[in-house]
C-alpha cells in the first residue's frame, strides 16, 4: 500500500465497496440543489422574457475560432439595429450565443440545448461545413429554421437541402466560378491544384476543373493535403515540377496561412501565378507582408466605393469592435440575423414553416445586402445569391487595404441551378 | 496480499469491510442510481437539461465503462478506446446506408466491428506493458483515424458520414418510433444489459483474473495463468462495448465524423474514468456525466471551460486518486 496515492497503482486498501449512507443522500441532494440553482436560474431568465430568440452556433474555440467570433460580432450588430427599429413583431430580439468548438457532436447537442432549454425560435451560425450539415439535419428534425452563415459545402443547399435551412455564404462552385475566367485570361490554361482533402476542397476543385476544361484548359495534377497540414513543402515541390501556368490553392483558414507562407519561402509566386478560391481578410491579416500574393475570390469586401450603404456599416462596425474592420464573416452573421428578423416580420409569425416560406424568394434591402447587386434568397434551394469580389492582393498594402477588387460577379451569373445541385425542396404539409 | 484484498473490494459483497452492515444497505445505492436513470426524461428537463444531453452522457459513459475494463479492472492504460468507438459508429452508419435499414442490426454491427478490430489488434497490444501499451493503442486509433479521413468515397472523409437515420424498431404489429425519449430508453436498455454483464463478469473467476493481472501479473504467470490472453479478452470486451457505444452515439446524432476516432477522444474517455473513479463500478458513468455537463454548461459561460475541467482533473489526480466516487466514500468513512 506504499503507493496508495498514485492513480492506477495497485491496491486501494481495506476500504470496501461502501453502502450508500444517509450522508451520501444528503450530498446527492446538495449537488442536485446546486445544479438546480445554476441551470434553473438561467432557464427562468430566458423563459420569463418575452423576446424573440435566435440561437447562434459559432465556434469561439478551435481552428475556426476567429471566423466564428467575427460572425457573432456581425450578428450582434444586426440584432442591435433590429431592436433600434422596433424589434421583431414588436418584441425584442435576443441572441443566445454558444460555442460549438467546430465539433459536430457537441454542436448537435448545443442545437438541442438552444431549442429545448433556451426556447430559441430560430438558429444561425456555423463555420465548418461538417457542422453545418449536421445542424441542418437537426433543424429539420426539430422543425426550427436554421440559417447557415458560414459553411460552404454545396450539399447544404444541394442534395441535402431542407425547407428549414437557408444559406448566406456562397457555395464552393460559386467561389470557383467567380474567379476562374479571370485566371485563365491572366495566367493561362495549364493549372495545378493544391487541395485540402475534404468536401469543401474537393468540390471546389471539381468546379474549377469543370470550368477549365469547358474552356479547353488542362489540369496538370493535384496534391491532396489533409486538413490541418502545416508543412506543405513536399506538395509545393510537386507543384513546381509540374511547371503550371497557375497554382490553384484551395486551402482555408490556418492551412491557407501556412501554404502561402511556404509558397513565399519557395519564391513560387515569381515563377507562375498563385491563386485560389476563397480568401478572407482574417487570413491576409495573419500573413507576413511578403507572403500576401495572388488572385482570389472574396465573398464580401469592406471597400465598395459605389455602394453608399457600405461606408456607414463599416463605421458603425468599427465603433462597436474597437476599430476592427468588418470581414466577409462579419457580414455573413449580420445578414443572417437581419434576414431572420425581416422574414419573421413579413410572415407576421414566429412559426418556422411560415417564416421559411417568407424567406424563400425574399430580397434583402441594400442596407443589409451591402453589395453592388440586389441579393435574394433563391426559393428553389434557399441559397442567397451573393456575388463574388474577384481581384488581386495589393502588394505592399497596409491593413485593411490589402486587396484590389477587379471584378464583381453577381451570384446569379455564377451559380448552378437547384436541379443541377440535386435539390428538391419540399415543405411539411 | 494486496491482490486478494482488492479482489474482495471490487467483487465480493462489502460485508467483510463492514461487519455490522445491514445486508440491504448495499442495495440502496444501485436502486437509487437505477431509479434516477429510469426517470431522467422527467426530472432532467426540470433541472434544465434535455434528453439528448442525457443520452449523450449515457453513451459516453458506456464507452468509458468499457475502457475501464482495461484501465481500472485490468490496469492497462489504453488510449485507443475512441478507435473502437468510432469504428462502431461508422459501422452503424454504413449498415443503415448500405446493408439494412434496421436500427438493431446497425447496433449489432457496431458491436461486431468494434470487437473484431480489438480481437485483431489485441494480440499485438497485449505483448506490451505500461507506457508502450498506451503508445501502441494511440497508434491503432490514429491508423483508423487516417484511414477514415482519407477514404473519402466510403466514409465521407473529413466531413463525416451523413445521410442515415435511425429507423423505427419493428415490434411485430407496430413500429416503435425512436424519438428522443424512446431513444434514451433504448440506450438505457443497452447500458443496463452491459452494466449487468460487467457486474456479473466482475464477480466471476474471469473478472477476478482481470484484477489479478492488474495486481500482480508476474505472480499470475507463476501460477500458470497466461496474463496476455486475459488482457486480450479484456481488450476485446472493451472494444465491443466501445463499438456499441459508438453505434449508439452515431444513431443519436444521425451523424458520425472522424473526430469520433481521434486520440483526443480516447484521452477524454480516460479522463472520464479517472474523474469519476476508475476503481468504482459507477465511476466512469459519473465521470462522463460530469464531463458532458461541463462541456455543455460551462462552455456557455466561458471559452475556457476546458481549463476549469483541467484544474479539477489535476486536483483529483493529486488529492483523490480514486476519483469523485472514491472521494465521496472516503469522506463518509472518516
Amino acid at each position: 500500500m506504499a503507493d496508495k496515492k498514485t492513480p492506477g497503482s495497485t491496491g486501494e486498501g481495506n476500504e470496501g465497496r461502501s453502502a450508500f449512507s444517509r450522508r451520501d443522500f444528503l450530498k446527492a441532494g446538495a449537488v442536485l440543489a446546486a445544479s438546480q440553482a445554476l441551470t434553473l436560474g438561467s432557464r427562468n431568465a430566458y423563459a420569463a422574457s418575452d423576446a424573440v430568440r435566435i440561437g447562434v452556433l459559432n465556434p469561439s474555440t478551435g481552428t475556426y475560432a476567429e471566423l466564428g467570433r467575427n460572425q457573432t460580432r456581425g450578428a450582434e450588430m444586426a440584432a442591435a439595429e433590429v431592436n433600434a427599429h422596433g424589434g421583431v413583431l414588436g418584441r425584442k430580439l435576443e441572441l443566445i450565443v454558444t460555442d460549438t468548438g467546430s465539433k459536430t457532436g457537441l454542436a448537435v447537442s448545443k442545437a438541442h440545448q438552444l431549442v429545448k432549454q433556451h426556447g430559441v425560435h430560430f438558429m444561425q451560425g456555423t463555420v465548418s461545413s461538417a457542422v453545418s450539415e449536421a445542424i441542418e439535419q437537426a433543424s429539420r428534425e426539430m422543425g426550427v429554421l436554421f440559417v447557415d452563415s458560414g459553411g460552404h459545402a454545396t450539399p447544404v443547399t444541394g442534395t441535402h437541402c431542407s425547407w428549414s435551412t437557408f444559406r448566406v455564404c456562397t457555395t464552393t462552385y460559386m467561389l470557383a466560378a467567380g474567379i476562374a475566367e479571370t485566371l485563365m485570361n491572366k495566367y493561362g490554361k495549364r493549372w495545378y491544384f493544391l487541395t485540402p482533402n475534404y468536401a469543401f476542397g474537393l468540390t471546389e476543385q471539381a468546379a474549377f476543373e469543370r470550368i477549365l476544361k469547358a474552356h479547353g484548359g488542362t489540369v496538370l495534377g493535384s496534391a491532396l493535403a489533409p486538413l490541418g497540414t502545416t508543412d506543405f513543402s513536399s506538395y509545393l515541390i510537386q507543384a513546381q515540377a509540374a511547371k503550371p501556368d497557375c497554382l490553384i490553392i484551395l486551402q482555408a483558414g490556418d492551412d491557407l496561412v501556412h501554404a502561402l507562407t511556404q509558397v513565399n519561402q519557395f519564391g513560387l509566386q515569381k515563377k507562375f501565378g498563385v491563386a485560389g478560391g476563397m480568401m478572407e481578410l482574417e487570413v491576409l491579416q495573419a500573413l507576413p507582408a511578403a507572403a500576401r500574393v495572388g488572385d482570389w475570390s472574396f465573398e464580401w469586401w469592406w471597400n465598395q466605393p459605389n455602394v453608399p450603404e457600405v461606408k456607414p456599416f463599416v463605421e458603425h462596425y468599427r465603433q462597436r469592435n474597437g476599430g476592427k474592420y468588418p470581414t466577409a464573416r462579419s457580414w455573413f452573421g449580420y445578414v443572417a440575423t437581419h434576414a431572420i428578423a425581416q422574414a419573421a416580420n413579413e410572415a407576421k409569425s414566429l412559426d418556422s414553416v411560415k417564416v421559411s416560406r417568407a424567406m424563400a424568394g425574399m430580397t434583402l434591402p441594400a442596407s443589409v445586402g451591402l453589395s453592388p447587386a440586389k441579393l435574394q434568397f433563391r426559393a428553389d434551394d434557399h441559397q442567397l445569391m451573393a456575388g463574388i469580389f474577384a481581384g488581386e492582393v495589393k502588394s505592399g498594402g497596409q491593413y485593411p487595404d490589402l486587396f484590389n477588387v477587379l471584378k464583381y460577379e453577381p451570384g446569379a451569373s455564377i451559380t448552378q441551378s437547384a436541379a443541377e445541385k440535386g435539390c428538391h425542396m419540399t415543405y411539411p404539409s | 496480499m494486496s491482490a486478494t484484498q482488492s479482489m474482495n473490494q471490487s467483487s465480493k459483497p462489502a460485508s467483510g469491510a463492514e461487519p455490522n452492515a445491514n445486508p440491504y444497505r448495499k442495495l440502496i445505492a444501485p436502486t437509487f442510481i437505477w431509479l434516477a436513470l429510469l426517470t431522467v426524461p422527467i426530472w432532467f428537463s426540470w433541472l434544465g437539461g434535455y434528453n439528448l444531453l442525457a443520452t449523450r452522457a449515457l453513451t459516453l459513459g458506456l464507452a468509458a465503462m468499457g475502457l475501464n475494463l482495461l484501465l481500472g479492472t485490468s490496469g492497462a492504460l489504453s488510449f485507443g478506446q475512441a478507435a473502437f468507438f468510432g469504428l462502431g459508429g461508422y459501422a452503424a452508419g454504413e449498415t443503415l446506408m448500405h446493408l439494412a435499414p434496421s436500427t438493431p442490426i446497425a447496433i449489432v454491427m457496431g458491436i461486431l466491428v468494434g470487437g473484431l478490430a480489438a480481437a485483431i489488434l489485441g494480440p499485438i497490444a497485449v505483448r506490451l506493458r505500461g507506457i508502450y501499451f498506451s503508445m501502441i493503442t494511440i497508434a491503432f486509433g490514429q491508423a483508423f483515424y487516417f484511414i477514415v479521413v482519407n477514404w473519402n468515397s466510403f466514409t465521407g472523409g473529413e466531413d463525416g458520414l451523413l445521410g442515415f437515420n435511425r429507423q423505427p424498431i419493428d415490434l411485430g404489429n407496430f413500429a416503435l418510433k425512436l424519438d428522443s425519449v424512446q431513444y434514451y430508453y433504448l440506450v438505457l436498455l443497452c447500458f443496463a444489459v452491459v452494466a449487468g454483464l460487467i457486474a456479473l463478469l466482475l464477480r466471476s473467476p474471469l473478472g477476478h483474473a482481470f484484477i489479478a493481472v492488474r495486481e500482480n501479473e508476474r505472480r499470475l504467470e507463476f501460477l500458470g495463468v497466461g496474463a496476455r490472453n486475459l488482457l486480450w479478452i479484456a481488450f476485446i470486451l472493451s472494444g465491443m462495448i466501445g463499438g456499441l457505444a459508438g453505434a449508439l452515439y452515431a444513431l443519436l446524432n444521425n451523424f458520425i465524423s472522424p473526430a469520433a476516432l481521434h486520440w483526443t477522444l480516447s484521452g477524454d474517455f480516460v479522463m472520464m474514468c479517472v474523474l469519476g473513479g476508475m476503481r468504482s463500478f459507477w465511476g466512469p458513468l459519473l465521470g462522463a456525466t460530469v464531463y458532458v455537463l461541463a462541456e455543455n454548461f460551462l462552455s456557455s459561460y466561458t471559452n475556457n471551460w476546458m481549463s476549469a475541467l483541467g484544474v479539477m482533473f489535476i486536483l483529483i489526480v493529486l488529492f483523490f486518486p480514486k476519483g469523485l466516487l472514491g472521494m465521496l466514500r472516503t469522506r463518509v468513512k472518516s
